[in-house]
């Protein structure tokens, strides 16, 4: 065997083991691992979900009342809105920044007169009585000068919706969570009958002009409104005599889910956006001025 | 003691040609040997491999010998106090055994030559059969279509299903559509390395019906391990028959059905 | 302390490969979707803190799945479902033989380092795939003969796995026997439901009222019949939901149908070159994501936006958990390009019928609007041919007309004979 240092002989081992070790040992980012489940629980709901019982709370009581009373108010924005930022048009330059023209983002709408809060949904979760069947009137959801003429638009569920397009260049609609993403012809329109409810709005979007954005709710009950540009808003027929839980949601809120939350403790409102109230038949209830403060939408 | 270490090595080097040979003469009866051949050169370059195999064993099971002898031989316990003697070595004895081996392998090289060009050299002239483009993980396949041209709109594209007729001629035009990929036939005693950027001619004579393997020879990627595919030798008639189907089945603008709901498959 | 080489040697070759991981295999568990369990949210955009699910909320969530559809090794499904078990048999679990000889663990051997344990889409490979393998939870599947949002069929699925997808990493699995290939494609739908009720599951979190104290009811009415049945009903009607395609008429003048399939290309009803380019080549634009990055990508949106916003400190908390979720269980969003139409490749199936499908319904999942009802069934057709023709600037004049098969050609000199 050739000479080699005593000194180089007696570190190399060590040096190249320390080296494999921390290959071995891995580096990356760890997967985070969620917890496993309850093996002896899921056995036991197993059974039961097979076996076939129901092995439930008791059923609820069902209260049910008579009459239709209504829902208004009028939601206020309270503090500075920021300065609206400015949309990146990225496609069909010659129409969507035609002249210069500037799109901005508006999903906050604040009237400068009466600082009404536009664009708030407010719905009801569930409710046990309809009043009137599905209307067969189309709505008509608008597109011009490569934007959502409604930023967030209501409907029932079965109700036609016509969806136009008012620009000299195609869209294409996309609304998410449903079929229907498609090719609109400039000047041209297509029906689009929603026929599942959504939860919470949904975004419509478009795929060709990507910051075009707007929101759309579908309710079964059809018991829905979108606040005004002045910030209010009225839901009628609403069956009275019985306990209507109602959800608030706003685009920019910070809630869960978009789930708007006030300070408004006799109506029990939560952070999730939820408030119950009872209609006496034939009441108009008005909630009156909704103050949201600046702090609750973020940027 | 030390003579007791002297017969275990030397019988340890003893082992290797005994386990040598007894692994050779074991082997093809259990199945660990030289796959099924059924191609037309493939006899010849089996014939090649059994000569060099008989060759190199005989010179092998020779020096193995000799080498436990020695060591058996010499062994410095076995022969007490009597010191080794250092010579300078034999020139005439270093000239054999360069001289020897050297046109040993020259006659190799020439002997083989023939095989090796009917593979590799004489192409036949004939148009592409199939092109097949190797792609991680892969073997892609493109038939001429009615017009008899690769690369016009009505090629044939399959994977990895490859029928080609049997007894006939058949030319393979390999490219790669990435890396380093190898055409490898064991059944068929072809491999062609595919190289990204060129077009390579392999042909070959199926002379037996029936399906083999593909298998990718170069390793190309961490699918290499699977990227198998299946060559089928049919007569010309089902060959015919079968691109017809295929092609039917490309251009399809209504969909199939069979009874189970799924989609006929070859 | 000096360490002698002898020692040293002794933990490099007995030690170390102890140490790199020898021992008990611990059995494969399915992974919990943690991008959904801090964010359980149909709209990304409205993510925050305070829907983030418990760690006992995530626990319930793996339980009643684990009870709903077992484990990798030992699948179960409910009836509602309408699977086969049989066949999930074959493919679940580790790869072995059966009592008869037949291999099990089919989607342990073939599948599962691509798209994971979980149906996830981030197997141990994927990170280095593009496009990224398909994550089956969601249940949004895009190469198939059905409507948009609806679900494949199992012959949709089949041809998938029959011919694989060309122009990515997906391989034919053609050399399978199709027992196998359905077998894989039970085991894909199972997956797909299972990861459907996940997410469905996570989301009831929010729909709860104060009473039911942040806990899913673990009820049949509730589990099977509100969760469960309308996925099940989904994937069992999308047979149902096959697009009806019009023959293409025989007589048909190609070269005058791609003639008219280019005007269609370049008009504004169909409005293929915004996305595809005017020369096709899918440069039309760029900045447009599939779904499931569209998800991640939004999510990191929503994230530097609350930062910017000065977030309180359980915010804080949140931000820093979810970078933690992002960085190992999320694979980084790519942009999804446009198909380049030249390259005569095309992942759902170069059929005319496939390229049909494609531009009805579009592509499920992807920016790929649908035509149906903007562009009539015939003028798909002319759009169809237009679409083949463009990898060959093929006007529609053909070679010789005959048979697909090539003439055998002439004897070549293969072997070389005694005359030579």
């Amino acid at each position: 065997m050739p000479e080699v240092p005593i000194t180089i002989v007696r570190r190399l081992p060590p040096a190249v083991v320390l080296v494999l070790a921390a290959t071995v040992v891995g580096c990356g980012p760890a997967r985070v691992a969620g917890p496993l489940p309850d093996a002896a629980a899921a056995a036991a709901l197993r059974a039961s979900l097979t076996s076939g019982e129901s092995a439930g709370a008791a059923a609820e009581e069902v209260v049910s009342g008579t009459g239709w009373g209504s829902l208004t108010g009028r939601f206020v924005f309270v503090g500075t809105t920021g300065e609206r930022r400015v949309l990146t048009v990225s496609k069909d330059i010659e129409v969507c920044s035609k002249d210069g023209m500037k799109l901005y983002d508006n999903s906050l709408r604040v009237d400068p007169a009466s600082n009404g809060l536009a664009d708030v949904v407010i719905f009801v979760r569930k409710s046990r009585r309809v009043k009137n069947p599905v209307s067969t009137e189309q709505l008509v959801f608008d597109q011009k000068n490569c934007e959502f003429l409604s930023p967030v638009f209501a409907a029932r569920v079965g109700q036609p919706i016509d969806v136009r397009n008012s620009d000299p260049i195609g869209h294409n609609t996309n609304v998410s969570g449903s079929s229907f993403n498609q090719l609109i012809p400039a000047g041209d329109g297509t029906i689009f009958t929603p026929n599942r409810e959504t939860g919470m709005p949904v975004s419509v979007t478009c795929n060709i002009h990507p910051w075009m954005k707007a929101y759309a709710v579908f309710r079964d009950d059809g018991y829905v409104a979108v606040s005004a540009a002045d910030g209010s808003f009225t839901i009628s027929d609403l069956p009275a005599g019985e306990p209507l839980e109602f959800q608030v949601w706003h685009a920019r809120s910070l809630g869960p889910n978009g789930g708007l939350g006030l300070e408004k403790p006799e109506l029990k409102w939560s952070s999730k956006g939820r408030f119950e109230i009872t209609l006496e038949p034939d009441q108009v209830r008005d909630l009156g001025t909704l103050e949201v403060p600046a702090a609750a939408l973020g940027g | 003691m030390k003579r007791a270490a002297g017969i275990f090595w030397a019988l340890l080097f003893l082992a290797v040609p005994v386990l040598g040979v007894a692994t050779f003469a074991v082997a093809p009866s259990i199945d660990v040997w030289l796959p099924e051949d059924v191609s037309e050169h493939g006899r010849e370059i089996d014939s090649l491999f059994y000569f060099i195999l008989a060759l190199t064993g005989v010179v092998f099971i020779a020096t193995e010998v000799l080498l436990f002898w020695f060591i058996w031989k010499y062994d410095a316990a076995a022969r007490g106090e009597e010191k080794a003697t250092y010579i300078h070595g034999s020139h005439t004895l270093e000239v054999v055994w360069t001289i020897i081996p050297a046109a040993t392998l020259l006659f190799l090289a020439i002997y083989q030559m023939n095989a090796w060009a009917n593979v590799k050299m004489r192409r036949p002239d004939m148009p592409p059969t199939v092109e097949v483009i190797a792609r991680q993980f892969e073997w892609r396949l493109r038939y001429p279509g009615r017009d008899g041209e690769l690369g016009t709109p009505d090629d044939l594209h399959l994977v990895n299903d490859l029928h080609l007729p049997v007894d006939e001629d058949v030319l393979v035009q390999l490219k790669s559509m990435d890396v380093l990929h190898s055409f490898f036939l064991p059944n068929l005693r072809i491999k062609q390395d595919a190289v990204p950027g060129m077009k390579i001619p392999v042909w070959f004579k199926g002379t037996e019906t029936g399906s083999h393997d593909i298998v990718c020879a170069e390793l190309c990627g961490w699918g290499h391990y699977k990227m198998k595919g299946r060559i089928t030798f049919v007569t010309r008639p089902e060959f015919n028959a079968w691109l017809e189907r295929k092609y039917a089945e490309q251009e399809a603008t209504q969909p199939v059905e069979d009874v189970t709901g799924t989609l006929v498959t070859n | 302390m000096i360490i002698t080489t002898r020692l040293s040697l002794l933990a490099l070759f007995v030690l170390l490969p102890l140490a790199s991981g020898c021992g008990p295999t611990p059995p494969a568990s399915f992974r919990l979707n943690m991008v959904e369990a801090i964010s359980p949210s149909a709209e990304k955009d409205s993510i925050s803190a305070e829907q983030a699910l418990t760690p006992a909320q995530e626990k319930q969530v793996a339980t009643i799945l684990a009870a709903m559809f077992g484990t990798p090794d030992t699948p179960t499904c409910l009836p509602e479902t309408g699977l086969d078990p049989a066949k999930l048999v074959l493919a679940a679990g580790p790869v072995r033989s059966d009592i008869v000889g037949r291999k099990n663990g089919l989607y342990r051997e073939h599948c599962v380092h691509c798209h994971g344990i979980t149906g996830d889409g981030m197997g141990p490979t994927a990170a280095f795939l593009n496009p990224y393998p398909r994550d089956y939870r969601p249940g949004v599947f895009k190469f198939k003969s059905t409507e948009r949002a609806s679900k494949p069929t199992h012959a949709d699925l089949y041809r998938v796995l029959h011919e694989g997808l060309a122009g990515s990493s997906m391989p034919s699995f053609a050399l399978l026997s199709p027992v196998q290939i359905d077998a894989l494609v039970e085991y894909v739908k199972y997956l797909s439901m299972r990861g459907e009720t996940e997410l469905a599951l996570m989301r009831y979190y929010f729909e709860l009222d104060e009473e039911d104290e942040g806990k899913l009811p673990e009820t049949r009415e509730f589990l099977v019949e509100e969760i469960l049945e309308p996925i099940a009903e989904k994937w069992a009607s999308a047979e149902d939901q096959e697009i009806e395609v019009p023959e293409m008429p025989e007589d048909l003048d190609l070269a005058a149908s791609i003639a008219k399939g280019r005007e269609l290309f370049h008009g504004d009803k169909a409005n293929c070159v915004k996305c595809h380019g005017v020369t096709a080549l899918g440069d039309g634009q760029a900045n447009d994501y599939d779904d499931w990055s569209k998800n991640i990508y939004k999510i990191e949106e929503k994230l530097k936006t609350l930062a910017d916003s000065e977030p309180d400190s359980e915010e804080r908390q949140w931000i820093a958990e979810f970078e933690r979720v992002l960085a190992g269980d999320a694979l980084t969003p790519r942009t999804i390009p446009p198909r380049n139409l030249r390259q005569g490749i095309y992942r759902g199936g170069r059929r005319p019928l496939d390229l049909y499908y494609r531009i009805h319904a579009g592509i499920n999942g992807a920016p790929m609007p649908a035509a149906k009802g903007t562009v009539a069934p015939e003028d798909i057709w002319h759009i169809v041919n237009y679409i083949r023709s463009l990898p060959y600037d093929f006007d529609g004049e053909l070679g010789a007309d005959r048979a697909v098969a090539a003439q055998p050609g002439p004897a070549g000199r293969l072997v070389a004979t005694q005359e030579d």
